[in-house]
């Protein structure tokens, strides 16, 4: 590729170097693009060493904003022995890990996994490179390797005092073989000196200097601007455009019409033909600068085939919900025999809930930037999965995997979104279509909010007995959402001791294409569990939280269950939980008249034996007569196995109940004439700060290996304010958003 | 259709379309991407500049407007990122993503110079920038912290 490169990466590193440990931005400069520079040896594929001995490290993660640059480093830094800052971090490159067949074992950035999944991959890999360069130094120096340790980013020789850097040696540690897995030690958790430590983000300074540089600040010599426009419709096909009408316009480029085709996340290669992950038609204008093309965009005239969902609208998904819950759903789960219990009830409670579509709305709108010539084809990314978006853009330029070079860039918020690289197959054809010209391509926010990959719409209805006894003896779930993968564990892994279950599962075939968003079912599944819980424990005379502690009783599983073992460990886990954040909030109710306090829990397990955190939480609001709700306070108490940076844990748990209460108070995406309604903040709201409550965060001491913390505390917000809503006499919510309705108090 | 405005102290002349948003000059003319688009209709804030010493959303502001003005973005808000609230914003850890953080930079830096010591609740109403990441809570803690160190430093 061109070799335009004004500012060389050692420029750029110098700049880095000011802030200590930095995350380097070389990768985005073109031309510094294909492996490292010249001067950086490639240890392994995890670790560099530069020519002035300075250490950089691999990500193999998207960053997002999780923070996995910053926990992920201190996994390879704690076993190189490298004090915090004594090293720079960059992506990794999703064309290596193609040719080296998943050498960073796990890339897509989804579901919390990386915590879990490169726990161990990253702490052999950082122990692997501290091995080669000890053993290339003991030759060197001519000592044996046992003799030999790293300290102030040296390798040090303490009978000697002889020291080497990291540079002397790279060379000669990178034509070593890597030691096998079975013959490197990694250290003992007492040795510890940085996982676990609240250590400073890598990335604070470069955020809060503008200099931190996304996919969408991505800048090429010569590069020109898209803008896109899907089918409005989904599903719809492009018939014509006039290009005619906009060509006249100073600084408009080409008009390009995009194929629509398939995009989405898939693993470990494709499964196109499993899930229909669609992305539609399009049209691109392309100018000389964004603005230009998006507003002669607004003016071309296209033609749409809007194909079978042209008269789609809420309504009409609303009514599909409704008939399919009226038929029988495919069983889940089922023991005991609920019918019977049902029947003999003493009392017994039926409820239907409903969710909304959802949109992710990151605030850095779709974008990808790409450039296609005879080489090859070049794209730069803020995506979740890089892998992904390599394959998506060589068959959106139909050319092999071998020609395309991936960078992945920063992103500004993912949420799942940046799973589904549309974007990516978007810039590569419009790239494609102007042969060398480098081309940004952006998704305005209108296009970005209505041609979403949202989380899907859900229906349930359940029914619960009541035996004489109060307890419950009967719960009975059906849940039917629109078009997704099928994810019954959200209703079906239900904690709690209740000997007669039916789950109950549908879905039906609704217009939008599917996307995963953070929390995925247990998103829609958890409020309506446990709201639907509340309404059996207020027909008890109890308290959701009195009811969830009644459940949680090991004393109650079945022991006859197949996975009596897991359920055992949920149990008490869970409970543990929810004891302990009633303790740190004070008390299971709040002390004063007009507010409540709501109380819910959850782990995040899809299958028997699955590894997840657990949170709990206590939520205060205060509802007036009005109808007007605050969020006041919020305690958490967190088990996450064991938590690499604590202080990460805890922004991930405040940025999680945000995430949750904006969604639950105001997101909403609904359909009309085939079309979304919603197109920018006006309309599709997200939490302002005026609205956001105190945290207070609470983590449980370390039991064992660390689980993702990114997600568990969205659903639990939304339990807990359905509960807490309820608790400062407000209505029994089932629906959502709580904007859509008025949250009238309850006569008492 | 030349338009000079002064950006971070420097003289600039910009060939555009009078009605082009200054949030595209800035980023696409004169290579200032910490200024961010986020909606382009000024409810997000993430695009957030000082215009004539006043934070304003510059999606808003046609080229035209600009013309004679001084501008003022992240990339010239301090000399070498070491005002009072971004060192709060390094002690406080506040941003995820940080997407929206220049504007929320820019934004707090307004509130702080016409009210130098703000109560939470002045906080909250003034900052209405979006963070859909959550980090709400740390960046009222570090406009707070930042206030106090500034006031501290004045009297000193």
């Amino acid at each position: 590729m061109n070799g335009a490169v004004t500012l060389s990466r050692r420029g750029l590193l110098k700049a880095a170097l000011l802030a200590g440990g930095a995350v380097r931005f070389g990768l985005l400069l073109p031309g510094a693009a294909h492996a490292a520079d010249e001067a950086d040896v490639e240890v392994t594929s995890w670790i560099l060493i530069q020519a002035d001995g300075r250490v950089v490290f691999r990500i193999p993660q998207s960053e997002l904003g999780q923070g996995v640059t910053t926990s992920l480093a201190q996994l390879l830094a704690e076993e190189m022995d490298l004090a915090w800052g004594e090293f720079d971090t960059e992506y990794f490159d999703a064309q290596i890990n193609r040719v080296r067949h998943n050498v960073y074992v796990h890339t897509a950035t989804l579901n919390s996994w990386s915590s879990d999944l490169l726990f161990e991959p990253m702490r052999l890999a950082g122990a692997q490179v501290k091995a080669m360069l000890l053993s290339a130094a003991a030759a060197q120096l001519q000592v044996k390797s046992e003799a030999l340790h790293i300290e102030a980013g040296r390798i040090q020789h303490g009978a000697s005092g002889r020291t080497l850097g990291f540079a002397e040696v790279a060379r000669a540690a990178a034509a070593l073989p890597i030691p096998p897995a079975a013959s490197v030690k990694l250290k003992d958790a007492s040795q510890w000196q940085l996982i676990g430590q609240p250590l400073a983000r890598l990335d604070t300074r470069a955020k809060s200097t503008g200099e931190a540089r996304y996919g969408i600040d991505v800048t090429l010599p010569g590069m020109k601007y898209a803008a896109v426009r899907q089918s409005p419709v989904f599903g719809g096909r492009l018939r014509s455009f006039d290009a005619g009408a906009v060509m006249q316009r100073a600084g408009v480029i080409k008009v390009v019409a995009i194929q629509g085709g398939p995009t989405g996340y898939t693993v470990p290669e494709t499964l196109w033909d499993i899930i229909d992950w669609q992305m539609d038609d399009a049209v691109a204008v392309v100018a000389d600068s964004w603005w230009t093309a998006q507003q002669a965009l607004d003016a071309l005239p296209i033609t749409w085939d809007e194909g079978r969902h042209a008269k789609a609208d809420s309504a009409s998904i609303a009514t599909a919900l409704d008939n399919a819950l009226q038929q029988a759903g495919q069983v889940m789960r089922s023991e005991g025999n609920v019918d019977a219990a049902l029947a003999e009830a003493a009392r017994s409670v039926e409820a239907e809930y409903r969710y909304p579509y959802l949109e992710h709305a990151p605030l850095e709108p779709m974008n990808c930037t790409a450039r296609v010539d005879a080489a090859g084809v070049e794209a730069w990314a803020p995506t979740q999965y890089a892998d992904e978006a390599l394959r998506i853009a060589a068959y959106a330029a139909r050319r092999p995997l071998k020609d395309v070079k991936l960078h992945l860039t920063m992103s500004g918020g993912g949420f799942g979104r940046r799973l589904s690289n549309d974007f990516v197959s978007q810039a590569v054809q419009v790239a494609a279509a102007l042969p060398g010209v480098p081309i940004k391509l952006i998704a305005s926010r209108e296009e970005t909010t209505r041609r979403g990959y949202y989380a899907p719409v859900a229906a349930a209805r359940f029914k619960g007995a009541l035996d004489a006894r109060g307890q419950v003896s009967a719960w009975h779930s059906h849940v039917v959402y629109g078009r997704s993968p099928v994810q019954p564990y959200g209703m079906s892994r239900i904690p709690f001791a209740i000997d007669n279950v039916r789950c109950e599962y549908s879905s039906i075939d609704s217009p939008p294409p599917f996307g995963w968003m953070r929390v995925v079912a247990h998103t829609q599944s958890l409020w309506m569990n446990l709201g639907f819980l509340g309404e059996l424990a207020a027909a008890a005379g109890k308290s959701s939280y009195e009811m969830q502690l009644a459940l949680l009783d090991e004393a109650r599983l079945a022991r006859d269950r197949v996975d009596y073992d897991d359920a055992l460990a949920r149990v008490r886990r869970q409970k543990t939980l929810l004891e302990t954040v009633v303790q740190r909030a004070g008390g299971a109710r709040h002390p004063q008249a007009g507010k409540g306090r709501g109380i819910a829990v959850t782990d995040m397990s899809y299958v028997p034996g699955y590894r997840s955190s657990c949170v709990a939480m206590a939520m205060d609001v205060a509802l007036d007569g009005e109808g007007r709700l605050q969020v006041e306070k919020v305690t958490a108490a967190v088990d996450v196995g064991l938590a690499i940076n604590p202080r990460n844990v805890e922004a991930q748990v405040e940025g999680a109940i945000a995430f949750g209460l904006s969604n639950a108070l105001y997101g909403q995406i609904t359909l009309r004439d085939g079309r979304v309604e919603q197109g920018n903040f006006t309309d599709y709201p997200l939490l302002k700060m005026m609205a956001m409550p105190e945290v207070e965060v609470h983590i449980l001491p370390a039991t064992g290996k660390p689980s993702g913390i990114g997600e568990e505390a969205t659903p639990v917000a939304v339990a807990a304010l359905i509960d807490a809503v309820y608790a400062a006499g407000g209505p029994r919510v089932r629906a959502l958003p709580l904007a859509a309705q008025k949250l009238t108090r309850r006569a008492v | 259709m030349s338009t000079s405005l002064k950006v971070n102290g420097r003289e600039v002349s910009v060939d555009a379309p009078d009605d082009m948003p200054l949030l595209w000059v800035l980023r696409e003319q004169l290579g200032l991407t910490g200024t961010k688009y986020g909606c382009g209709i000024g409810a997000c804030g993430a695009c957030t500049v000082h215009f004539d010493g006043i934070a304003m959303r510059s999606c808003q502001l046609p080229l035209a407007s600009a013309a004679g003005k001084e501008v003022l973005t992240i990339e010239g808000f301090s000399a070498e990122g070491r005002h009072a609230l971004q060192q709060a914003w390094l002690d406080h850890d506040v941003p995820q993503c940080g997407y929206c953080q220049s504007g929320m930079i820019m934004a707090a830096a307004d509130l702080l110079k016409r009210t130098p010591s703000p109560t939470e609740a002045e906080v909250r109403q003034s900052i209405s920038n979006l963070c859909r990441c959550g980090t709400y809570p740390r960046i009222l803690a570090a406009i707070l912290d930042a206030a106090g160190k500034l006031r501290a430093g004045q009297a000193a």
